[in-house]
């Protein structure tokens, strides 16, 4: 079945500005799917659509199976959840504990239940020493993790997250990212992120989405995507830099290598083939891949 | 099930990274003390004369000593009490001042107007899903308003805008009582500034006195034809100066003891002139101006609050 | 303003804070009525030195304690001298100012000294309080004594909203300052009323936000409150206690009944 499926939607705001024209957007169950644009691309109106803050004014739109106009608030927001950008936004209670809880208590649950999915989903975000602190306390860090917390506790079937590392540093944002892919790969949960950060995808995503103006430019894979070098720029996008270096590499220096790299270790296995070996001394020391 | 309420668009900024944590983040915008000046001088042609008495209460606060002139007694009193550190703090009538008899009467008028406010907020939550969030929010902005630092030239000091008229005009009388009584409650518990047995008197007299007044006074200029402008500034003005009027009236009540009531009220009222009257008209200026920052940048926010408010 | 609302300690793990929010919320209650009803100054003054002595025993900076109470005390001291000099009978000392004759009586100077103590004593209960119980704790407490849910409601998102908007008016007015914003007079009181005016502006944008995001959590209209504990012995215990002694040193300070 699929967890999302988006036919033909278009979306028009109020002061004119058409933000989607006619997509189509579909994941699978158990997918990691990137959306992938420039800002006002319709990524985030796109999310909006999915979670039902906007409705579509054409097309179709189905969550799990069902018709997104067919289920209740109740069952929509079991379904979907969605992690906003800006950790303030969804943060509105005094402390972590209490912020947590909010969806559990809305859903009329008893109150060990509550608890119980307080602290598995905090655990799962590694926040539970955070659980009687402040928000306004936290760094923004952990507000960010703390705030996929409160999502969490609602137990959604398809995670959708607004651009998770905006505004994180490299280990901030390396971390959120582990901690999706634990959660995608170990809870089997779908997870669909939108972001205009291209570095850190190919490690991540099975499937990219490439959106322009409101448009689905291309969507696949991640080797396939970044093959495109002119939709991407097309796309105000870039390629990860370590694919951007091979690729200058091999058209401005005609060194030779096999399709494009997306990874460090990617490279690293093909740069090792082209080095001469007396040049490599082996075993000096550990490098990440 | 899904509310479509009217989603107005909204740039997405990326987040700027590494938020600080609140606590230290802010700083407080230090104006410098001539900004009130510019106000006194603007506020000549309103209040004729006003300026030049403010001046002569500064001089004579100065060099007390100075004799000759007959000065009125409350430019006496005003001019003593200059001379003390930031008497606009008297803005809100500190713990343990009022006895338990009138402390608890201000709190049995002040509950009736909470009460109906909290109505107010039930019944308009019915109608807009949003409307608990938005009073929240309004609320923040008022009290961070409320919290900014305005120097007042003629007493010399710095003192704090209310912010009861701006709100009323925003969210309605009802629910700038509500608003206020939870701002006075954490200002008598976090800053030690207003108390709780006295959260009943300053309740009545900033979200009461000053919410009725300055919604009463932009409803009725707007009536009257005046330009939403003027309607605003002698809203903020007004909700200003019944705010202090009450505030003087009710320290007046409880402390004049075997004494004469209308002289302690008329010494308590004269005291807080050289910061209020012109502070009023400060205030005023800040609640117009904020008014025609909304109405210039985002004039389709006030259309979504529903009505209640008076703009 | 902004350093001074600092909840940092009210965060801190000591006995006070360990105890429920409800039991404080009475005692202080409790304190208060009997330091604004004492008839004597002898109480006040002791609430006082207490309160400031637990202060200091948990480590609280004297200067924040200062600042608080500077404030209050200023005002304290103008109401102690109007006192002074309106009521009362006996004379005590004139002196003259500008012409006008003031004559401080004796009746009015014990007044005021009575009225000084009580708050002080009063004061020193509510600071004490707001430095060992954190907001959200207070708010679970009025939900415990029954105060309007709606209420809480909105004192919860005042509370944390406070904060965010805070952060945005600071780099705000930074921005404003750097760009020579409060230079000249006039353009101090235009930047000032821009600087609150997108205070507002951010809040209403917000309030869009938070609902938005309150309502894909389940939100219907009300906030779901979590049940509150009930008592635990100990802390029933100082309630009692405490409450026994109150009226105790009550009895005894304020009013001079020696049983």
């Amino acid at each position: 079945m699929r967890a999302v499926d988006v036919q033909g939607v278009s979306f028009t705001y109020d002061d004119g500005t058409e933000a989607l024209a006619g997509i189509d957007f579909r994941v699978e169950e158990g997918e990691f799917v990137a959306v992938l644009g420039s800002n006002g691309s319709g990524k985030t109106t796109l999310i909006q659509l999915l979670v039902g803050l906007l409705k579509a004014k054409s097309g179709r739109i189905a969550i799990g199976g069902r018709e997104i106009g067919s289920l209740t608030a109740e069952e929509l927001y079991q379904r979907v959840g969605l992690v906003f950008q800006n950790p303030n936004d969804q943060l509105f209670a005094a402390t972590v504990e209490e912020d947590c809880a909010f969806g559990p208590r809305n859903l009329n649950l008893p109150e060990a239940e509550v608890q119980r999915r307080v602290t598995e989903s905090l655990a799962a975000v590694a926040a539970l020493p955070l659980r009687e602190r402040a928000i306004h306390h936290l760094s923004f860090g952990e507000q960010k993790r703390v705030s996929l917390a409160g999502v969490l506790a609602m137990r959604p079937a398809v995670l959708i997250l607004d651009e998770p590392t905006a505004g994180l540093d490299p280990a901030g944002e390396a971390q959120m990212m582990q901690l999706l892919k634990k959660l995608n790969r170990e809870e089997r949960m779908t997870v669909i992120l939108a972001t205009h950060s291209v570095d850190m995808l190919p490690l991540f995503a099975n499937r990219i989405y490439v959106l322009d103006r409101g448009r689905v430019l291309q969507q696949g894979p991640s080797e396939e995507i970044f093959c495109h070098q002119e939709m991407i720029v097309r796309a105000k996008l870039r390629l990860p830099y370590v694919s951007r270096l091979m690729y200058e590499m091999k058209r401005h220096d005609g060194v030779p290598i096999d399709g494009l790299p997306l990874t460090i270790g990617e490279a690293r296995a093909q740069l090792l083939e082209l080095i001469p070996k007396e040049m490599i001394l082996p075993g000096i020391e550990e490098i990440g891949p | 099930m899904i509310d479509d309420r009217v989603k107005t668009r909204t740039t997405v900024t990326p987040s700027k990274a590494g938020a600080r944590n609140g606590l230290h983040g802010g700083s407080i915008p230090r104006l410098p003390r001539t900004a009130g000046i510019a106000a006194a001088r603007n506020l000549r042609n309103l209040e004729i004369g006003s300026r030049k008495r403010a001046l002569e209460i500064f001089r004579v606060e100065k060099c007390p000593a100075r004799g000759g002139i007959t000065i009125s007694k409350g430019l006496a009193a005003a001019a003593f009490l200059c001379a003390l550190p930031s008497p606009a703090f008297a803005m809100h009538i500190s713990e343990g001042i009022l006895p338990i008899s009138w402390a608890v009467l201000w709190y049995a008028v002040a509950l009736p107007f909470v009460a109906w406010g909290l109505r107010d907020l039930r019944r308009r939550s019915e109608e807009t899903p949003w409307f608990k969030p938005l009073v929240g929010l309004v609320g923040a902005a008022v009290f961070l308003i409320s919290c900014m630092p305005i120097p007042v030239p003629s007493a010399g000091t710095c003192s704090h805008p209310s912010g009861t008229g701006i709100a009323a005009i925003l969210i309605g009388p009802g629910l700038t009582t509500v608003v206020a009584s939870i701002a006075l409650t954490l200002q008598a518990l976090f800053l030690a500034h207003g108390g709780i047995t006295t959260l009943g008197a300053n309740i009545v007299s900033m979200g009461v006195a000053g919410a009725w007044v300055g919604w009463g006074v932009f409803t009725a200029a707007r009536r009257l034809g005046l330009p939403w402008f003027a309607a605003a500034f002698l809203a903020g003005m007004f909700s200003d100066w019944a705010t202090y009027a009450t505030t003087s009236l009710e320290l007046a009540a409880a402390l004049h003891g075997d004494g004469s009531f209308t002289t302690m009220f008329s010494l308590i009222l004269l005291a807080f002139v050289p910061t209020q009257l012109p502070l009023g008209i400060l205030e005023g200026f800040l609640c117009a101006g904020v008014l025609k920052f909304i109405r210039n940048r985002r004039p389709e926010l006030l259309r979504t609050v529903p009505a209640g408010g008076a703009a | 303003m902004f350093d001074l609302f600092s909840d940092i300690f009210t965060y801190r793990d000591n006995a006070l804070t360990r105890i429920d929010p409800r039991v404080k919320l009475l005692i202080a209650l409790a304190a208060l009525i009997a330091v604004v009803t004492s008839a004597r100054p002898v109480l006040p003054l002791a609430v006082f030195v207490l309160c400031l002595g637990t202060i200091a025993a948990l480590r609280i900076p004297a200067k924040l304690v200062a600042l608080r109470l500077a404030a209050p005390f200023s005002t304290v001291a103008i109401l102690v001298v109007i006192q002074t000099f309106v009521t009362g009978t006996t004379p005590l000392f004139s002196l003259t100012l500008g012409g006008w004759t003031l004559t401080a009586k004796a009746e009015g100077l014990r007044q005021g000294l009575l009225l000084g103590a009580r708050v002080l004593g009063a004061l020193s209960i509510v600071l004490l309080l707001g430095i060992a119980t954190p907001a959200h704790r207070i708010f679970q407490a009025l939900r415990g004594f029954r105060i309007s849910k709606e209420w809480v409601e909105i004192a919860i998102l005042m509370y944390r909203y406070i904060f965010v908007l805070m952060d945005r008016a600071g780099d705000l007015a930074a921005a404003q300052r750097l760009r020579l914003g409060y230079t000249a007079p006039r353009r101090a009181l235009a930047s000032f009323t821009a600087l609150a005016g997108a205070t507002v502006v951010h809040s209403f944008e917000q309030a869009g936000r938070t609902h938005d995001a309150m309502r894909l959590r389940g939100y219907r209209g009300t906030m779901p409150f979590g049940p509150l504990p009930a008592l635990g012995r100990r802390d029933r215990g100082l309630l009692a206690l405490l409450l026994t002694v109150i009226a105790a040193a009550y009895g005894f300070f304020a009013w001079g009944i020696t049983g």
